[in-house]
C-alpha cells in the first residue's frame, strides 16, 4: 500500500495546530530553554493521539512510520514550534530496552516512557571519566539480591525533574575497562541518592551532580547481561548522535534567527553593519541542506541495518558546528541592547537575552554526547586506521 | 577507502569517463576527446541523433573526469551548447545540434568562464544586410578547437543569440593557461559584420535557454567540486598513510587526523548539498536557482578550505603540480569562480527576499539516480 505523504503531512499540520496548547509554542517559539512541564505536557497529548514514540516500532507501542513520515513528523512539528520530543526515554533507553530488555522490563518501562509518567536521565560522565568514558568507576555489587550502588555522576542533564535515571556502573574490575561495565535502570526516588545543581554559563538550571551511597536497586533492573553494558552504551550513543529531531531544529533556529537579524538591522537602521551577519546565515542555510540530505541517508541507512560508519559523528559535528554559528549570528546581532539584561531580576526571560543564553547553552553541543574531538577520532580512525 | 567515497552518479558513463581520465591525465590533451568519445551527444535529444540524455548523465562524465584530475570543458561544450541552441526555431536547433551530437561542428560559447551564460558581454547592431556584433569577452574557454562561437547578445533592448564562424571572428587578443591548465582566451569583437542567417534566435526564448543553460552550468559545477573534494581527501589520507617523518607516520599525528576528519565532514556535507541541488533540478523547484547560488556559496568555502588544508598537510610537494592533490585543489578554486564567484551569488540573494519554500523529501538517499 503505498503512502499518501501529502495527505500525512497535512494530517499532521493541523494537529500541530490545534493541539499544542499557545503557551507551549510560545516558549518554543521565543527559543526558550523548555523544560519538563512543556515536555511532558506535549507527550502526553501526542501518546493520547497514538503518536507517542514516532521512531518506535508498532509492537512496542510506537507508530511503525517509515523514514519519510518520521522526518516529515520532526519538519512539521518543528514548523509549527512543538516542543521536540523528550530524547532520554524516547530516543535513548526506549530504544535500549526494546533491543536489550527482557519482556518484564519491557512491560514495566516502555508505557510509562509513552505516556510521559516516566522522565528519564542519563548517568554516563563522572568527575574522573568524561571523554574517557569506559573508565567510569561508580560500582554495582549484588549483595542480598539486590544491587548496592556507590559513586558520583556529573554533568546530569534534567536530574533535578527526572523520576528514573539509566546508569553505567562498574560490577566488575578485573577485565579490561570496557568489559564489567553494566547498564542499570534506578528509580530517583531510592533512598541514597542526592542531586546537586549545577550552575552552567548559560544562566539555566538543566545540569547536575548525582551522587550514589549505597544506593539499593533491584536485581532485574539491569539491562542485558552484566558485564555487557558497554554494548548497550555503544548502541544508545549512536542513536544519541542521530536524533531525526536535530537537522529540522536546526532549520527553526536558522529562520529565528534569521528574523533576529533582521530586526536587529531594521533597529540600528545604519549604525551597524549586519552585510558578515548576512553572510554567515546564507552558509548556515546551505549546510542545514546538506545536512538534512546526511540525516536522511543516515536514518535510511539505520532502517534497512545497514552499517552507519561515521555517519553519525559527521552529523554531530555538523549539527553543533551550525548551531552554535547561529547562536553566534544571533549573539552579536543582539548583543549590544541584550549582554546587560541576561537575566532579569524576576526571574523571567528576557525576549532577546534569551539568545545570549542561547549561546552560552550551544557551547555545550560540542562537548556533551561526545566531543567534536573524538568524534574526530571517529572519523579518523575510520579513514586512516587507529 | 572507497566506501567513504561513494560515486554520487554511478553508472557505465562515469566508469568510460574515469578509465579515459585515468589513462590520459599525464598527457597533454590531443585531438578532440570530448567530441570523439560522443560526450556532445548527451542532452541532445534523440530525433536530433544524440542520446537524450539527462544532467545526471552529463554529471557521472564530469564526476569521472573530476575524480582523476582530467580537465576538459564538457559543462561548456556538452552543456551551455545544446542548452544555448534549443533557443532556436525547430528547424535551426535541428541542425545544429544533429551537427554538436555528430561533432561535426565544434561550437563554443563565447561567455566568460567567470560569468553565467545570462551575463551579456556583447552588443549586436542591425545593419541594412547583416549585423555587427561589439563587446569584449574575457576568459572564453579555448581548450578545444572551435569552428563556431555562441554569442549571447543584447540588441535594442531584446535579447539575442549569435552563432558565428569561428574564423570570422578571427584570433583572440590574448591567451593563457588559466590556474587549472584549461586555456582561456580574451576576445574583443570591434564592429563584427556577420550575415542575417547568424542570428539564430530572439527574446523569450533566449531568456530561457539562458537559465537553463545557467542552471545546468551550476549544477555541473557542484558536481565537479564534490568528486574533486572526494579526490582531495583520498589523495590526502594516501599521503598521511605513507608519508613517515620523525620515524612515523605522518597519519599517527593527532593534529593531522583531526584536520582531515574536518576535511571529510566539510565534504560530506557538500555532497548532501549537491544532491538536494539535484532533486530540486528533477522536481523542478520553484526556489531551484535560489538553491544553486546557495550551493554556490557553501561550496566555495568549503573547496577553498580543503584545498588549503591538502596543500598544507602535503608539506613541500603540496606546492607541486605534478601531485595530483595539488592539481585538484588547483581545481577546487579555479572552479569557485566559474558561472559567478561567491561574492556575486551572495549579493543576488541578499538582494531577493527569501520565499517561505518547502521542499520535498522524496528520495534524499543513495547516490543521484
Amino acid at each position: 500500500m503505498s503512502i499518501d505523504y501529502a495527505g500525512f503531512r497535512r494530517e499532521l499540520e493541523s494537529f500541530a495546530r490545534s493541539a499544542c496548547p499557545p503557551e507551549i509554542r510560545a516558549v518554543v517559539a521565543a527559543g526558550q530553554k523548555i523544560t519538563k512541564r512543556e515536555y511532558q505536557a506535549w507527550q502526553q497529548i501526542l501518546n493520547a493521539q497514538g503518536w507517542g514514540a514516532p521512531s518506535w516500532p508498532r509492537e512496542a507501542g510506537g507508530t511503525g512510520w517509515d523514514i519519510r513520515q518520521r522526518l516529515i513528523f520532526e519538519e512539521v512539528m518543528a514548523e509549527n514550534d512543538c516542543p521536540p520530543l523528550y530524547h532520554h526515554g524516547l530516543g535513548h533507553i526506549g530504544p535500549v530496552i526494546i533491543r536489550f530488555g527482557t519482556p518484564d522490563q519491557k512491560a514495566r518501562f516502555l508505557p510509562r516512557i509513552l505516556d510521559g509518567s516516566d522522565w528519564w536521565c542519563q548517568g554516563y560522565s563522572e568527575p574522573g571519566s568524561g571523554s574517557d568514558l569506559a573508565s567510569l568507576s561508580t560500582s554495582a555489587r549484588l549483595e542480598g539480591g539486590a544491587w548496592v550502588v556507590n559513586g558520583q555522576k556529573i554533568w546530569t542533564s534534567h536530574a533535578h525533574e527526572a523520576s528514573m535515571i539509566y546508569m553505567l556502573v562498574r560490577t566488575s574490575k578485573e577485565a579490561k575497562k570496557q568489559e564489567g561495565i553494566s547498564l542499570l535502570l534506578v528509580p530517583m526516588d531510592t533512598p541514597g541518592i542526592t542531586v546537586r545543581p549545577i550552575k552552567t554559563i548559560d544562566g539555566w538550571h538543566h545540569l547536575n551532580e548525582v551522587f550514589f551511597d549505597d544506593v539499593r536497586v533491584r536485581a532485574d533492573n539491569l539491562i542485558g547481561e552484566v558485564g555487557k553494558g558497554w554494548t548497550c552504551a555503544k548502541f544508545l550513543l549512536e542513536r544519541e548522535r542521530l536524533p531525526p529531531a536535530n537537522v529540522a531544529r536546526l532549520e527553526l533556529m536558522r529562520r529565528q534567527v534569521t528574523q533576529l537579524v533582521e530586526e536587529a538591522a531594521q533597529a540600528a537602521a545604519g549604525q551597524r553593519d549586519f552585510g558578515g551577519l548576512h553572510h554567515k546565515l546564507l552558509l548556515c542555510e546551505a549546510d542545514v541542506k546538506g545536512a538534512r540530505v546526511m540525516m536522511a541517508q543516515a536514518t535510511d541507512d539505520l532502517i534497512h541495518q545497514r552499517p552507519l560508519g561515521v555517519q553519525p559523528s559527521a552529523i554531530k559535528m555538523t549539527c553543533a558546528d551550525v548551531a552554535q554559528r547561529l547562536t553566534t549570528i544571533a549573539l552579536d546581532a543582539v548583543g549590544p541592547d541584550a549582554a546587560h539584561r541576561f537575566l532579569a531580576d524576576a526571574g523571567e526571560d528576557v525576549p532577546d537575552a534569551t539568545w545570549i543564553q542561547n549561546y552560552m547553552f550551544t557551547r555545550a553541543r560540542t562537548i556533551a554526547g561526545g566531543t567534536s574531538e573524538v568524534q574526530r577520532n571517529v572519523v579518523a580512525n575510520e579513514l586512516l586506521g587507529a | 577507502m572507497s566506501a567513504s567515497f561513494p560515486s554520487l552518479f554511478p553508472g557505465m558513463l562515469l566508469d568510460a569517463a574515469g578509465r579515459y581520465a585515468e589513462d590520459h591525465v599525464a598527457q597533454e590533451i590531443q585531438g578532440d576527446p570530448v567530441r570523439e568519445l560522443g560526450w556532445t551527444a548527451t542532452l541532445v535529444p534523440e530525433e536530433a541523433g544524440g542520446a537524450g540524455g539527462t544532467l545526471s548523465d552529463l554529471a557521472s562524465i564530469v564526476e569521472g573526469l573530476a575524480t582523476h584530475g582530467l580537465q576538459l570543458p564538457v559543462v561548456e561544450t556538452c552543456a551551455v551548447v545544446p542548452l544555448l541552441l534549443q533557443a532556436a526555431g525547430a528547424e535551426t536547433a535541428h541542425r545544429w545540434l544533429e551537427a554538436v551530437a555528430e561533432g561535426s561542428a565544434r561550437i563554443a560559447p563565447m561567455t566568460a568562464l567567470s560569468a553565467t551564460p545570462e551575463h551579456l558581454a556583447v552588443a549586436a547592431r542591425h545593419l541594412d544586410i547583416g549585423y555587427e556584433l561589439s563587446g569584449v569577452v574575457q576568459g572564453v574557454d579555448l581548450t578545444l578547437p572551435a569552428t563556431h562561437y555562441l554569442v549571447p547578445v543584447q540588441m535594442d533592448g531584446d535579447d539575442a543569440i549569435f552563432l558565428v564562424d569561428a574564423e570570422r571572428v578571427g584570433a583572440p587578443k590574448a591567451r593563457y593557461r588559466t590556474m587549472e591548465g584549461r586555456l582561456g582566451a580574451d576576445f574583443t569583437l570591434e564592429r563584427l559584420a556577420v550575415p542575417e542567417s547568424a542570428c539564430i534566435a530572439r527574446g523569450a526564448a533566449v531568456r530561457e535557454a539562458r537559465a537553463k543553460a545557467t542552471d545546468a552550468a551550476l549544477l555541473l559545477t557542484a558536481a565537479d567540486t564534490v568528486a574533486a573534494l572526494a579526490t582531495l581527501i583520498r589523495q590526502t589520507v594516501i599521503h598521511l598513510k605513507e608519508r613517515r617523518q620523525f620515524g612515523v607516520a605522518l597519519s599517527s599525528f593527532q593534529v593531522l587526523r583531526h584536520r582531515v576528519a574536518d576535511m571529510y565532514v566539510k565534504y560530506l556535507g557538500a555532497k548532501g548539498l549537491v544532491i538536494h541541488c539535484f532533486h530540486e533540478y528533477e522536481q523542478n523547484a520553484a526556489d531551484l536557482r535560489r538553491t544553486l547560488r546557495l550551493a554556490k556559496v557553501s561550496l566555495a568555502e568549503s573547496a577553498r578550505a580543503c584545498a588549503e588544508s591538502a596543500i598544507q598537510m602535503h608539506g613541500g610537494m603540496g606546492v607541486s603540480e605534478e601531485v595530483l592533490a595539488t592539481r585538484t585543489a588547483q581545481r577546487l578554486i579555479a572552479s569557485e569562480f566559474r558561472y559567478g564567484d561567491r561574492l556575486m551569488h551572495v549579493a543576488r540573494l541578499l538582494a531577493q527576499p527569501q520565499s517561505d519554500e518547502r521542499v520535498s523529501l522524496s528520495n534524499q538517499t543513495g547516490s543521484v539516480r
